[in-house]
């Protein structure tokens, strides 16, 4: 077994536990400052994938093939590196409203960050089961961390409901894909895969194991516990679910459907266009009514997920460098907007959008920032947005050729964008031109919270004008997955 | 008597799992929704080892200990969940979870 390859997995754990033993020696005032260290030390890693020696940047598979090391893989664990040690800074500045076990929360964040990094090397289902099960149980806990609130409590248990339920479905499916093949491995299964394209049994297998996937994603029609949870969880965690988890169900999405079952995906495009297709409508149609911002932001991570199933439905390699284009410009904007929520609206006991009025002469910076967010979620140029969507259609335009819904989903992608835009304003309005301006003062931030904004900030921007060195990740990223032979 | 094959095994595994999905679904007590999730849990679990024992291939049965690892460490942070809002609203009823709604 080739432990070098996992050496930023191991050094994350060894983060982690080093948290948690750290607090036991760490007198309660200073506790502040090993959330902000721990964010340093991710942030390390984070640069130390571009200019060292990282473990992301080999190849190879270890531990018998069960893990695998690629640019795709190095692709997302750069991601998920970068979402948690944002998430982190977000998680100090909200530690006030953590009545007890604070350097848990930190600890249970980096714990998260290691079953996802293991989720962007998944090379098999029992890789893909632990991992995504490392995940979830630990957003379980992170979601009831405000454990005063009945709405955290409630957030929780739901999630736990329906996560455990959609894990059931999951594991079945794995039993019947395995029993029916005897592989668990994605490259082995992939060989064979094709011979049991007409087998039922194998079918379903599939099938239950999307269920799984697609709960992740929050997919429809298994979206229900989005809105709820990302309302009652406290907001760090809501950032790091609406990042970090659906990023991961994406990884593991590509990766089963595009290296473990290409010859049965392929047949699968008009599911996949219908999955999409309803997933973008439901979640911007419901968000319109949404008084609470974290609840809308919730309805539009949904319909965020119908966008990027569009790259993974047009089944080619510039769908799904699409997908991987997109997320990076999402991680910005949806953690910018999280970042604001949790600075400017500390005081308040609900997220109400009515909250907002006002933030223009309180904060400027935070309002601008909160504006572009929104800007950049409906997908305006010159922002990061604009250009993942502009991409994913044009996936899909592409394949319009070969599959008339193709050009049906990226209408209706384009309905899903126009309604987008009520929703996504009203916000601004709240912010800028609400009647009734209450006389709050200033609002101060830490220095460290100042560098999340002005890191998303500049990622939107980045993302939205320069967008080639991105692409080129992106591409190389996928090129590393292989294309589907069609 | 009828010689047991994989196929008697592999219905029991789907009605277990069916009966779990029910469970789920009519029930509106959380600790037996729990209970409920857990048997299809186990019914994945017979099915892998009958696969297994069928097939002369020990790797599912690997694969059982992970779930049964997995199974065990949800239940532990699910009970603590359940009891943590029953702490709170003196009810582990789902119809009592309603305080968020647009």
């Amino acid at each position: 077994m080739n432990l070098s390859l996992m050496s930023l997995e191991i050094s994350v754990v060894v983060l982690g536990i080093v948290v948690l033993l750290a607090d036991l020696w760490m007198p309660a005032e200073r506790k502040r400052m090993l959330g902000y260290a721990a964010a340093a030390a991710l942030g390390l890693l984070f640069v130390n994938t571009f200019v060292g020696q990282c473990s992301c940047n080999s190849d190879g598979t270890t531990a018998g093939g069960m893990f695998i090391q690629d640019a795709f893989s190095g692709f997302f664990k750069r991601f998920f590196l970068l979402a948690a040690a944002l998430v982190l800074v977000l998680a100090v500045e909200f530690s006030d409203r953590i009545a007890a076990g604070v350097s848990e929360y930190y600890s249970l964040i980096i714990f998260a960050l290691a079953g996802m990094l293991f989720a962007a090397s998944a090379n098999d289902f029992t890789m893909l089961f632990v991992s995504i099960e490392l995940i979830t149980i630990t957003f379980y806990v992170l979601t009831i961390f405000t454990r005063g609130k009945v709405t955290s409590l409630e957030a929780g248990v739901k999630y736990l409901i329906l996560g455990a339920l959609s894990s059931a479905f999951m594991i079945y499916g794995i039993a019947l894909v395995w029993g029916t093949t005897g592989k668990f491995n994605f490259n082995e299964l992939a060989a064979v895969s094709s011979q049991f394209a007409e087998n039922k049994l194998f079918l379903f297998g599939v099938l239950f194991i999307l269920v799984g996937l697609g709960f992740k994603i929050a997919a429809f029609p298994f979206q229900m516990w989005t809105p709820d949870v990302y309302q009652g969880a406290p907001t760090p965690t809501a950032a790091f679910l609406a990042v970090g988890s659906k990023a991961a169900g994406f990884v593991l999405l590509l990766r089963f459907l595009f290296v473990a079952i290409p010859s049965v995906t392929a047949h699968w495009d008009k599911l996949l266009i219908i999955v999409s297709a309803i997933t973008i409508l439901y979640g911007n149609l419901c968000a319109i009514p949404q008084r609470n911002l974290k609840r809308l932001l919730g309805y539009s991570s949904i319909a965020h997920a119908g966008y990027l199933l569009l790259g993974v439905a047009a089944l080619t390699g510039a769908g799904q460098a699409a997908v991987l284009y997109y997320l990076g410009g999402y991680l910005f904007t949806t953690l910018a907007a999280f970042a604001v929520i949790a600075i400017a609206m500390r005081h308040l006991d609900s997220e109400d959008i009515g909250g907002l009025a006002g933030l223009h002469q309180r904060s400027p910076l935070l309002a601008a920032t909160l504006t572009i967010a929104m800007v950049s979620l409906a997908g305006i140029p010159p922002l990061a947005g604009f250009f993942g969507k502009f991409l994913l259609l044009k996936a899909v335009i592409e394949q319009g050729a070969t599959n008339h819904g193709y050009y049906c989903l990226a209408f209706t992608a384009l309905v899903g964008v126009v309604i987008s835009l009520y929703y996504y304003f009203g916000v601004v309005r709240a912010i800028y031109f609400s009647k009734e301006t209450p006389d709050a003062p200033p609002i101060t931030m830490s220095l460290p919270a100042k560098l999340v904004i002005v890191i998303c900030l500049a990622g939107m921007f980045y993302l939205g004008l320069f967008p080639s060195k991105m692409l080129n990740l992106a591409s190389e990223a996928t090129f590393a997955l292989g294309l589907i032979a069609r | 008597m009828t010689h047991v094959g994989l196929e008697h095994y592999l219905i029991v595994s789907a009605l277990l799992f069916a009966l779990g999905l029910l469970g789920v679904i009519t029930r509106r007590n959380l600790l037996v929704m729990y209970m409920s999730l857990e048997l299809m849990l186990n019914s994945a679990n017979l099915a892998l080892v009958s696969f297994s024992r069928f097939n002369d291939n020990l790797n599912g049965q690997v694969m059982v200990f992970f779930i049964i690892t997995v199974a065990a460490a949800e239940v532990a942070v699910g009970l603590a969940l359940i009891v943590a809002l029953y702490r709170k609203r003196q009810s582990a009823h789902v119809e009592d979870l309603t305080s968020m709604k647009y």
